[in-house]
């Protein structure tokens, strides 16, 4: 479903974000992705959904060679993955519903779909009580789980979570990664950039760690940190 | 596109202008006072250039006098051989007696000490173009080649003037409006690129959910639309307004230079080309502030 062969991506600066890098990631996986600031994880998010191109080497999605895509082809590849956002990206003007609607309006669905798939994909992050409501008018735990409403509401085959707990609390926390366990379940594949050792270690989902642009751990069943992965020495 | 696709941005549209109201009206402000700075230059070049067009034909005439003694037919010949010069519009024989009836009835005390008429035949001729008036005055001053002309009267000096003036209004009154219309430009586009700016977040957001880039530039350039449509209309009244208080003071100073020209253009026509202008510049004005977002695809 996702792949990364000798990807490389370096900035002007000189500043490499990833390096060499090759990865597969099957249909219908969990994976984390952890690693310090700067590792290059959210670099990694970002060249799935073709926000960044990569310096070289080829990326693969849901059979799409995303190096030869046309920019008029980019939406449509969006259209197949969801993206949570750790500030959850929500506009402050719409309320609950509206905001999950919109990923629908945008990509010019029927409205008889918006009215049938809102409510559902609602009820399915358990915020089908509060569809009136505008963001902040909810907790952060709340307001993330609208977002991930609104990544999911076009039912994606992928989901890409970039610090989806950053900002919450650590039961919230929890909730939001059981929530995320569940779209999981259902046949979705999701990845999750993290820096929370609880969630990792307590999920023992697939881990790939990540060092200064570097997959320098893969571990199919795995914890935020292990004997072979130890932080840099002074 | 989808029908209730379409419905849907012109009511986001819509909503944005409604929700962002204290941006929305800056930006329809700044494109207001920017509109009714244009639209009231290039009026006043306008209406300048035509009052410095028509000045010249009022002094578009040479007047031959031919001496008192001279025969009507010697007026009628040379009335033919004029007529058949380059760049003569027309020309018109004023007989002497005609002219003495009118110095008669005009001032009977003066012409009745008077026994016989001393008045020439006169000719009024009329050129095409009112630059000439000089030169072809100067050749009816050739004796040699119309000995019949007594005395030539023409207006060269104040033609020269009049259409250097008419010239310069030209220049810098276009330049002016030009310089102008880039500003205007600039200005709504500044304008406009802010309130993008403000919705960036928005921007984002579509683009990461697939929405195309057609799809998220059709708001934006119909909120465009919207301001420069509106600032048009209001800076079209505006522009109206001011232009018949300063006719009217104008006229009221009754100067023989003022007269009734009639304006090639009507109130109904400046105004609709002021809205025109401002909903052109608003759609291009946010074309160009949105292609920088949306092309960061």
């Amino acid at each position: 479903m996702i792949e990364f062969k000798d990807v490389c991506v370096s900035y002007a600066s000189g500043w490499q974000a990833l390096h060499n890098l090759n990865l597969t990631v099957e249909k219908g996986e969990f994976a984390f992705i952890v690693g310090p600031t700067g590792a290059g994880k959210s670099t990694l998010l970002k060249l799935i959904y073709r926000d960044e191109k990569p310096t070289q080497g080829t990326i693969r999605v849901s059979d799409q060679n995303l190096n030869e895509m046309r920019l008029r082809d980019i939406p449509f590849l969006r259209r197949k993955i969801g993206v949570v956002y750790q500030d959850f990206g929500l506009l402050p003007n719409k309320t609950v519903y509206e905001n999950v609607a919109f990923a629908l309006q945008v990509i010019g669905a029927a409205r008889s779909t918006i009215r049938k798939q809102v409510p559902h994909v609602l009820e399915l992050v358990a915020m089908g009580h509060r569809p009136d409501s505008f963001p902040n008018q909810l907790s952060g735990g709340e307001q993330q789980r609208v977002a991930i409403a609104r990544a999911l509401v076009n039912d994606p085959p992928i989901l890409l979570a970039d610090e989806p707990t950053g900002n919450l609390d650590p039961e919230t926390s929890m909730g939001i990664i059981q929530l995320l366990n569940h779209i999981h379940v259902r046949g979705t594949t999701v990845l999750v950039a993290t820096h929370d050792h609880a969630i990792v270690d307590m999920m023992q989902r697939r881990v790939l760690a990540f060092e200064r642009g570097k997959l320098v751990r893969d571990e199919l069943v795995g914890a935020y940190r292990s004997a072979e992965f130890e932080e840099p020495r002074p | 596109m989808k029908l209730h696709s379409l419905i849907f941005l012109i009511g986001e549209a819509g909503r944005n202008i409604r929700r962002n109201g204290l941006m929305s009206l800056a930006a329809l402000g700044t494109v207001t006072v920017a509109l009714t700075v244009l639209g009231g230059s290039l009026w006043t070049t306008f209406r300048l250039n035509e009052f410095a067009r028509l000045q010249p034909e009022r002094f578009n005439r040479i007047d031959l006098f031919l001496p008192a003694t001279s025969d009507r037919s010697v007026a009628d010949a040379l009335q033919k051989r004029i007529e058949k010069l380059p760049n003569v519009k027309n020309v018109e024989l004023v007989p002497k007696e005609e002219a003495w009836k009118l110095i008669q009835q005009q001032e009977p005390t003066l012409t009745q000490a008077l026994e016989t008429n001393p008045l020439p035949d006169k000719l009024e001729v009329e050129l095409e173009d009112p630059t000439q008036v000089s030169s072809l005055a100067q050749q009816f001053r050739d004796h040699k080649a119309f000995s019949q002309v007594e005395k030539v009267v023409d207006a060269g000096e104040e033609v020269r003037t009049l259409v250097n003036f008419a010239r310069i209004i030209k220049i810098v009154g276009g330049g002016l409006s030009i310089g102008l219309f880039v500003a205007t430009l600039f200005i709504i586009h500044n304008t406009i690129r802010l309130t993008v700016f403000a919705r960036r977040r928005e921007v984002r957001i579509m683009q990461m959910v697939g929405a195309t880039p057609g799809f998220i530039r059709l708001p934006l350039l119909l909120e465009g639309l919207f301001h420069g449509t509106i600032g048009g209309i209001i800076a079209g009244v505006l522009v109206l307004l001011c232009g018949r208080e300063v006719s009217l003071f104008v006229t009221s100073l009754k100067s023989p230079l003022v007269g009734n020209q009639a304006s090639l253009l009507s109130p109904a026509q400046i105004f609709v080309l002021i809205t025109l202008m401002g909903a052109c510049l608003g759609v291009v004005g946010s074309f160009l502030a949105i292609r920088r977002f949306v092309r960061q695809i």
